[in-house]
């Protein structure tokens, strides 16, 4: 199967407007996520990881940002080729904006901005677009449709999704801390990460080998996740048969962790099926809040940085086990080679989708 | 032919394999009630759809009409749907709610997100495979050729894809199945088809 090269782009959130800024905060464990006052449907004062330096028109701000690192890590000759497609990953897209339609401004943003050839492809698959979007563009790629694909995951927290979630009482009043035993809830955020898939190697400093992915609905609840993992159990298994590779290879996962009761506890259901359970792990919705349609695209890119650098980042706001199958949560940053990293996600909808990356050693 | 069954409705017509099948009288509130009415189906979730949801639930109760999709294993169909607008309805209810009504529904949030209806027939169908939602500027036959192609090349038996759309100008649901015959794809029969 024809080789699909990983690296990545540009990454904007509330810790930092690029790459090296983000991995210089998640070194020193700090987290992105702060007390809004006056954020709540009736005036709760919602811990949010939202960008400070926003406050107009987040939507397209945050996108036009990412824009600026992404256009010096890659030349025109790429970002305007016949062969480069663009596939946008986002739930809400300028939501700000509603009534008025929401999801215009992102093609005409990347036309005018960057001069792109090609149509983009909007994904918006609730909390799993951001790793089906990758997983569409290494497709894109085998199929030899496009030389190179850039996948932008991208959303902004807003009024509109505040009390969504408000609503659901899913909502946590301290910093998000996934899977530990006092979570309470998700706190949302935003940003935007962007990732460019390719057959060719693109980047100087750093290339994983994308190896596959694959996803699967849980067939069970449109909003709760299944008791039993269901989905995300046969996502990862899937993925790794497409993968040929043996579990005890993968030195890392990324999982979800949002943070709430029930999908944490699905996720160490799913981990504890697969015979996974026992791979360092972490959640990072702690630094960064749940960015919905950004988080896969994030967290990938988190991911790369971990193999890059070899560094497991603390688990941030996990201590104690509270989960029903025990998880090998990482507690403090730690350093070794890390080759092998699968990524999770799991969403409304009864969406769950994976993904599995190998280094490429230079 | 690899398309197995089409489904086309609005809320004046039901079309299966590009027949007219049933013409909606109009004259009920909902005229997605009254085409659930006409199946005579008893599926109570039905009720707490959002209309995209409903829309694409009617439109698999029309493919089952001339097509038994229990054929299929769980995991090898790929759903592949799409719509300008999203989950305008849904979004607008909600945004209803809590700018005028000055309240918040968990039941009306959780679907101003499209693929709750990916969700749906997911649950209904009882299909645990792959199933995607996109943005698209308007229904495009190539956007879909490329994507059965990719789930064709991962061993797919078969697509059910969709364009599903309710905004305040209108209502429309064009749903298909596709099988896979050796991993090749007639573009010129799907275009055909859908003249």
């Amino acid at each position: 199967m024809k080789d699909v090269f990983i690296t990545y782009g540009s990454l904007v959130t509330p810790l930092g407007s690029s790459v090296q800024e983000n991995l210089d905060a998640l070194k020193t464990n700090v987290s992105g996520v702060k007390v809004v006052s006056n954020s709540g449907f009736k005036g709760e004062n919602w811990p949010l990881a939202k960008i400070d330096t926003i406050t107009e028109n987040r939507f397209s701000t945050l996108l036009l940002n990412s824009l600026i690192e992404l256009k010096s890590n890659f030349d025109n000759a790429i970002l305007q080729s016949e062969k480069t497609l663009f596939i946008i990953s986002t739930t809400k897209a300028d939501i700000e904006n509603f009534p008025e339609d929401t999801f215009s401004v992102i093609n005409e943003v990347l036309y005018s901005e960057l001069g792109i050839k090609n149509k983009p492809i909007i994904v918006s698959n609730a909390c799993i677009s951001g790793v089906l979007a990758i997983n569409l563009a290494a497709d894109y790629i085998r199929l030899e449709k496009f030389i190179d694909v850039i996948v932008v995951g991208i959303d902004v927290v807003s009024e509109f999704v505040i009390n969504g979630f408000q609503s659901l009482f899913a909502l946590s009043d301290e910093i998000a801390r996934p899977f530990d035993k006092t979570r309470k809830g998700i706190s949302l955020g935003e940003g935007v990460g962007i990732v460019l898939l390719s057959s060719n190697k693109r980047n100087s400093n750093f290339h994983a080998k994308y190896i596959n992915g694959s996803s699967s609905n849980d067939a069970n609840h449109i909003s709760g996740p299944s008791r039993t993992g269901e989905g995300l159990v046969r996502s990862i298994n899937e993925t790794l048969k497409r993968s040929n590779i043996e579990k005890n290879t993968i030195n890392f996962i990324s999982a979800h962790g949002t943070g709430t009761l029930y999908n944490d506890e699905m996720e160490s259901i799913a981990f504890q099926r697969t015979e996974l359970n026992t791979i360092p792990m972490n959640s990072l919705k702690g630094y960064f809040g749940h960015t919905l349609g950004a988080a896969g695209v994030i967290e990938t890119i988190v991911s790369m940085l971990s193999m890059e650098h070899n560094i497991l980042f603390q688990s941030l706001g996990f201590s104690e086990v509270g989960t029903t199958e025990k998880l090998n949560l990482i507690e403090k940053n730690e350093f070794h080679e890390i080759n092998c990293v699968l990524k999770t996600a799991s969403g409304f909808g009864g969406g769950n989708a994976s993904l599995i990356l190998v280094k490429e050693v230079k | 032919m690899s398309i197995v069954t089409s489904c086309k409705l609005n809320a004046s017509s039901l079309i299966i394999n590009n027949q007219l099948i049933h013409t909606i009288s109009g004259d009920t509130i909902d005229w997605k009630r009254e085409l659930y009415n006409f199946y005579s189906k008893d599926y109570p979730k039905f009720h707490k759809m959002d209309p995209l949801a409903k829309m694409a639930f009617l439109g698999i109760l029309g493919i089952e009409k001339t097509t038994d999709l229990s054929v299929y294993d769980d995991n090898e169909v790929s759903m592949i749907f799409a719509n300008k607008t999203s989950s305008y309805k849904s979004d607008s209810n909600h945004f209803e709610n809590y700018t005028k009504k000055n309240l918040i529904s968990p039941s009306d949030f959780v679907y101003t997100l499209p693929n709750i209806l990916t969700g749906e027939l997911a649950i209904y169908l009882k299909w645990y495979g792959e199933n995607c939602f996109y943005i698209l500027e308007k229904f495009d036959l190539d956007f879909y050729i490329e994507q059965i192609e990719i789930a064709f090349s991962k061993g797919k038996k078969a697509c059910l894809c969709g364009w599903v759309e309710s905004s305040d100008k209108s209502e429309d649901l064009i749903i298909f199945i596709i099988e896979n015959q050796n991993n090749k794809i007639n573009k010129e029969e799907i275009y055909s088809y859908f003249k």
